[in-house]
């Protein structure tokens, strides 16, 4: 079982598959440090798309050598995303990466119907591995970065895409708990009710693979002490791999906030298509970039 | 403790305290027959509320001995339920049973603000039935007298009929709620329902019993249908109680028990003061006296 990000970037070396990567309008440091990190432990190739002149420029300026990153010229993000997404389509890439293109525009180009990378019918969503030091393992969380607020099978997308990616981390049977204010069903509180839903869809193995119960408050969740001064029981046991979100606006909060005031890292994921997709804020860690194209690789 | 049949009904009223039994509009032939046989079994001593000299020509007609039996007269239907719903609010008697008097008028007078019987509980109906093809007898609701109830409505009926098998010496009754199938389908109101009752007794906010749903009828029933299937259930197969989607569903099944599979049945209404009998026309003189069995048992 992988416990830490690390061990993840391990793992992926140990694998030593390389991954083309496509990177859309990949003309920022930030982006091309992040990839020439990757390059060079030698587990992916990257097809940086963009303007050759502005890239060159930023590569001079890191100090990094644009000759190890082969170049796809284009005048523009729209159709720099769209490049990228098509090189992965058509099979000459395997991964791809937005760069300093809006994620909007970026996921366009991704969600095209025909040219796009979206598996049939799927719903696409995001999860992420969190590192957080006062936690014995790695804390996966949905969703954070795409769907504002999930109807009752988008909770279902997102709980499958999570089980899937904790999998791929060596837990077989993730333990995943679904995140309210308060651990009670009530019919008034709709995420409640859907949470009451999909814990017997779990039950009834319609979502296979894991241990699920919600509604549980953070502490409830993942820590074994809270659980015994409320005497809930809760198969989850104060010790979840994976925490569903009721919305992007408390999963959002949550990461930043582990972030910025417990020194967490991350490594996220767009899920619902057919390669893997990159997304990254600007805002993140060289650290957490780094981990998510390694991530994107462990996922491949 | 479970009940076999309806003998161990019996056996739980033979020797305690006999209930005081007051029948309303008690001017009816099949009602008499029941409520004499019970007394002559010292399950219940009986008040006689109605037209006392037709009550004296069916008794004499009928070799009914109803000689130290008391006899309120009054010859006004609607009155006798009266005065009879009173006697019970003014608590000198246990158990009030409907006579010849239609079912409606005896349900406004429970409910009547002033002196009726309410307790701020929904009324329900709870059958009991003998089949000889079920390891024990099996409790259902509601089959009688909620239409189509809401999850509020049905959290209530659960309430009800639990805190009368807990009466009958089931300590923690095995609940199934039923459903067309065991998985959950966003497009069954009930299967919904059920996944959310099951979440309310997990988190103790349903007591005292175990509830597992949505289950089929099968899968409710027989052990080796639910393994068939899969399922994973303290409830499936060993049902103590059917929770009814609504009435539809239920009264068919009641009539099936009763028609094709022969069953003994008992039936009360739960949620007043007392338990009420409240049989129909139609019921058998034995099932009359089954229910006052049941009625004597789950009285506190």
């Amino acid at each position: 079982m992988i416990r830490t990000l690390e061990q993840m970037e391990k793992k992926v070396l140990v694998i030593k598959k390389k991954h083309r990567i496509a990177v859309a309008w990949a003309q920022d440091s930030n982006t091309i440090n992040a990839i020439h990190k990757a390059v060079k432990r030698g587990f992916i190739e990257a097809i940086l798309v963009g303007k050759p002149s502005e890239i060159r420029k930023t590569c001079k300026a890191e100090g990094i050598d644009a000759r190890i990153f082969t170049l796809v010229e284009s005048d523009n993000e729209i159709r720099a995303s769209s490049e990228a997404v098509r090189l992965v389509k058509a099979g000459e890439a395997d991964i791809v990466m937005k760069g300093l293109v809006g994620t909007d525009k970026f996921l366009k180009a991704v969600m095209d119907k025909e040219k796009g990378l979206m598996l049939s019918n799927a719903v696409l969503s995001y999860v992420c591995a969190l590192e957080i030091p006062s936690y014995h393992k790695l804390l996966f969380i949905t969703d954070p970065a795409v769907i504002p607020f999930p109807d009752l099978d988008q909770k279902v997308a997102m709980a499958r895409y999570a089980i899937e990616m904790a999998q791929r981390f060596g837990i077989k049977k993730p333990k995943i708990a679904l995140i309210g204010a308060s651990e009670k069903m009530s019919r008034h509180f709709e995420n409640s009710v859907d949470y009451s839903i999909m814990c017997k869809m779990a039950d009834r193995n319609q979502i296979k693979n894991c241990v699920m119960d919600g509604p549980l408050d953070i502490f409830l969740a993942c820590d074994k002490k809270s659980l015994q001064i409320k005497g809930v029981e809760t198969p989850i046991n104060g010790d979840a791999d994976i925490l569903l979100f009721p919305s992007l606006e408390s999963s959002n909060p949550f990461y930043k906030g582990l972030m910025l005031f417990a020194n967490g890292e991350l490594a996220g994921l767009i899920r619902g298509t057919e390669k893997p997709v990159i997304v990254m804020s600007r805002s993140e860690s060289e650290t957490s970039k780094y981990f998510c194209i390694a991530l994107s690789c462990l996922m491949a | 403790m479970v009940l076999k049949n309806m003998n161990d009904l019996k056996r739980l009223v033979d020797g305690g305290a006999r209930k005081k039994l007051v029948l309303a509009a008690a001017n009816d032939q099949h009602s008499l027959g029941a409520v004499i046989r019970a007394w002559k079994d010292n399950i219940i001593d009986p008040i006689l509320v109605g037209d006392e000299e037709e009550i004296h020509t069916i008794c004499s007609l009928n070799n009914y001995d109803i000689t130290g039996v008391r006899i309120i007269n009054e010859p006004d239907a609607e009155k006798s339920v009266e005065i009879a719903v009173k006697m019970v609010s003014s608590r000198q008697a246990d158990i009030l049973m409907k006579g010849k008097i239609g079912s409606a008028i005896l349900l406004r007078c429970v409910l009547n603000k002033e002196w009726g019987l309410r307790t701020g509980n929904l009324l329900s109906h709870f059958a009991l039935f003998e089949v000889d093809t079920y390891q024990k007898v099996i409790a259902v609701t509601d089959v009688a007298m909620n239409i189509a109830p809401t999850l509020h409505d049905k959290i209530a009926i659960v309430n009800n009929s639990v805190d009368c098998l807990n009466r009958l010496g089931y300590e923690m009754p095995k609940v199934a709620v039923l459903g067309a199938v065991e998985m959950v389908n966003e497009n069954m109101q009930a299967t919904l329902d059920a996944a959310l009752l099951s979440k309310m007794n997990q988190r103790d906010q349903i007591k005292n019993c175990i509830i597992d749903g949505p289950l089929a009828f099968d899968n409710a029933v027989s052990l080796e249908s639910a393994q068939l299937k899969g399922i994973k259930s303290e409830v499936a197969g060993d049902t103590d109680l059917l929770l009814m989607p609504d009435i539809e569903v239920g009264n068919v099944l009641y009539k099936s028990l009763v028609f094709f599979a022969k069953a003994k049945v008992a039936s009360i209404i739960l949620g007043a003061m007392v338990p009420i009998v409240l049989t129909s026309r139609s019921d058998s003189e034995q099932a009359k006296f089954d229910s006052i069995l049941l009625a004597a048992a789950a009285s506190r």
